[in-house]
């Protein structure tokens, strides 16, 4: 691809109601790259990939995704244009629950699709045997015609999973992808997500470190809106996670508006 | 103790709290007896009289309904006057024949009237309600213009709008679709409005983030949510409408009403009987359809 840097980060800040939420002097991350991005409850891992999603500008600096500059709030047009290549996974399950897990799937090829098939859900048949071969790709081709809502939460996960490997996305953002699962599905998902992202650069939002390795080469731990550390997966260590998730420094932002969870798995010393 | 509690409870409001709930409860004690105390007075809480006679005869009466002279009426019934000329004679199995077929025909204009009258309010009611919902952020004046109409169609009652549009544009079904399409239009338009309310933003977000545009968003995101609430209101807002339409023709709007005006005039119990079971098997057919219908939706 280009020289240009995948996502480029420079003196960006991030302010909201007289509360620093991100700082960062200067964050490079290139194409194809795995980065998992850690830090406790408002240390600004959700406000970073806001930032990246272009749903909100900096207050100040700027920010470069995929080419588009983010530093002022983008255009309708462009603003779509840049969604279409950037493939989202939110912990919140975002699925139409009404529609089944095929036309979910389907909705990942919104970009290419326009016109009225993309109004009446009458896709041209090589996108739906695309979004089958996604299904199947995630193992719920048997369940294409359930309703995302009669989905379980693992289930849905995978559906977005196949959304994004419909969308074909250059980079995904992926805020918690496992809050709600269980260990084993958890793994499952991540090992999907890592698949689903071959060809794309990925960044994770993760909570649990034993999932660290499954997901990431590099690692960015952010401690109260700043980059404490920017390791690869091998050099993090017990201590230096327990270092940024340590309770003093959580609890001078003890409000976490930008973080909608309400609990938060504490890295366990030896999984990791 | 007591005091403190109360002032606790004028913090709340005037109704909340045990004293508060015992003050309602003494306020409905004495508009009851308001009620009863000055229809007494008036000497109105009679019964008739003789209740129980009357209620005897009508109920034989009603116990058989007219259609069965259809098989069992005599036929030929002769009217001869006091000194026994015979003025005329009918037969009775073929005029209930033909009261029936006019039954008939009056339960379908009972339905048309009901279709129509509730598809014309579902599509009146539709833009206001998109006016009115709250998460959607109509321009202020705009959206109390949209909910005062809302809400003046709803407390003007099928009947009132009946009598009015009579007047205007004639006896007749179309007196009766309008009348039920501007009073259930508030109706539809309350629960559009919450069925777009409670619409699933997460639905919006997925679609939206993958970049799809606002009419890419409606279709795929905010049409599935919406669409099936709005077909299951307006049946259960049909159904009511069937039951409303069978009293229309009181005021000459047609259809079963005119049957139950005429039959109730000339005390013709048994007809009224014949009349209502049709009502009953209208409303309880349409009823279970509907349910099947919005059940099969949820």
């Amino acid at each position: 691809m280009s020289s240009l840097p995948c996502i480029a980060l420079h003196e960006v800040r991030c302010a909201a109601e007289g509360r620093v939420l991100l700082e960062i002097d200067r964050l490079t991350i290139n194409h194809g790259e795995r980065i998992a991005i850690v830090g406790h409850n408002g240390a600004g891992k959700s406000t970073l990939l806001r930032l990246l999603s272009g749903f909100m500008p900096p207050s100040h600096g700027q920010i470069e995704v995929l080419g588009h500059s983010l530093s002022q709030p983008l255009p309708g047009a462009d603003l779509r244009a840049l969604r279409v290549e950037l493939g989202q996974v939110m912990q919140g399950l975002h699925l139409v629950a009404r529609l089944s897990a095929r036309e979910n799937v389907l909705i990942g090829s919104l970009g290419r699709v326009t016109g009225w098939r993309s109004w009446t859900r009458y896709f041209p048949a090589h996108e739906v045997s695309r979004a089958e071969a996604a299904l199947q790709a995630v193992g719920l081709l048997p369940r294409a015609q359930t309703r995302a809502d009669k989905l379980s939460g693992g289930e849905r996960q995978k559906v977005a999973i196949a959304r994004l490997l419909m969308q074909g996305p250059r980079l995904i953002l992926a805020d918690e992808p496992t809050a709600a699962l269980d260990p084993s599905a958890a793994a499952e998902v991540c090992q999907l997500l890592v698949k689903a992202a071959a060809e794309a650069t990925l960044i994770t939002v993760v909570h649990n470190p034993a999932l660290l390795p499954l997901l990431a080469e590099r690692v960015i731990g952010l401690k109260n809106g700043r980059i404490a550390f920017d390791l690869p997966v091998a050099a993090v260590n017990d201590e230096k996670l327990l270092n940024l998730y340590r309770p003093d420094a959580a609890q001078e932002n003890p409000l976490s508006s930008n973080d909608s969870r309400t609990t938060m798995e504490l890295p366990c010393p030896g999984t990791a | 103790m007591r005091l403190a509690s109360a002032l606790n409870n004028r913090a709340l409001g005037p109704f909340s709290g045990r004293l508060g709930f015992l003050g309602l409860a003494l306020i409905y004690l004495v508009l009851i007896a308001a009620c009863l105390g000055s229809l007494a007075q008036e000497g109105e809480l009679s019964l008739g009289r003789s209740p129980i006679a009357n209620l005897l005869k009508t109920a034989g009466e009603f116990a058989r309904p007219s259609f069965l002279d259809v098989w069992f009426g005599n036929p030929n019934l002769e009217y001869r006057s006091d000194d026994g000329t015979l003025l005329r004679s009918e037969n009775r199995q073929t005029v209930e024949m033909d009261y029936l077929a006019g039954l008939g025909r009056a339960t379908w204009t009972t339905i048309r009237i009901a279709t129509l009258g509730s598809l014309l309010g579902a599509l009146l009611a539709l833009p206001l309600a998109v006016m009115t919902a709250r998460n959607l952020a109509a321009p202020k004046p705009l959206a109390w213009l949209a909910k005062g109409v809302l809400d003046v169609a709803r407390s003007i009652h099928t009947l009132v709008f009946g009598l009015v549009l009579v007047g205007i544009v004639g006896l007749g079904p179309t007196a009766g679709i309008l009348a039920i399409g501007l009073h259930s239009m508030g109706t539809y338009g309350k629960l559009f409005a919450e069925a777009i309310e409670s619409l699933d933003m997460a639905a919006i977000d997925a679609v939206r983030s993958v970049g799809a545009g606002p009419v890419q968003v409606f279709f795929n995101a905010v049409w599935p949510s919406v669409l099936p609430q709005f077909v299951s209101s307006h049946l259960y807002i049909w159904e009511f409408n069937i039951r409303d339409s069978t009293i229309l023709g009181l005021i000459g709007a047609g259809g079963l009403g005119l049957l139950i005006t005429e039959a109730t005039s000339l005390f013709q119990w048994g007809r009224l009987s014949t009349v209502l079971l049709v009502v009953i098997a209208l409303v309880v057919s349409f009823d279970a359809l509907s349910r099947r219908i919005r059940m099969a939706l949820a």
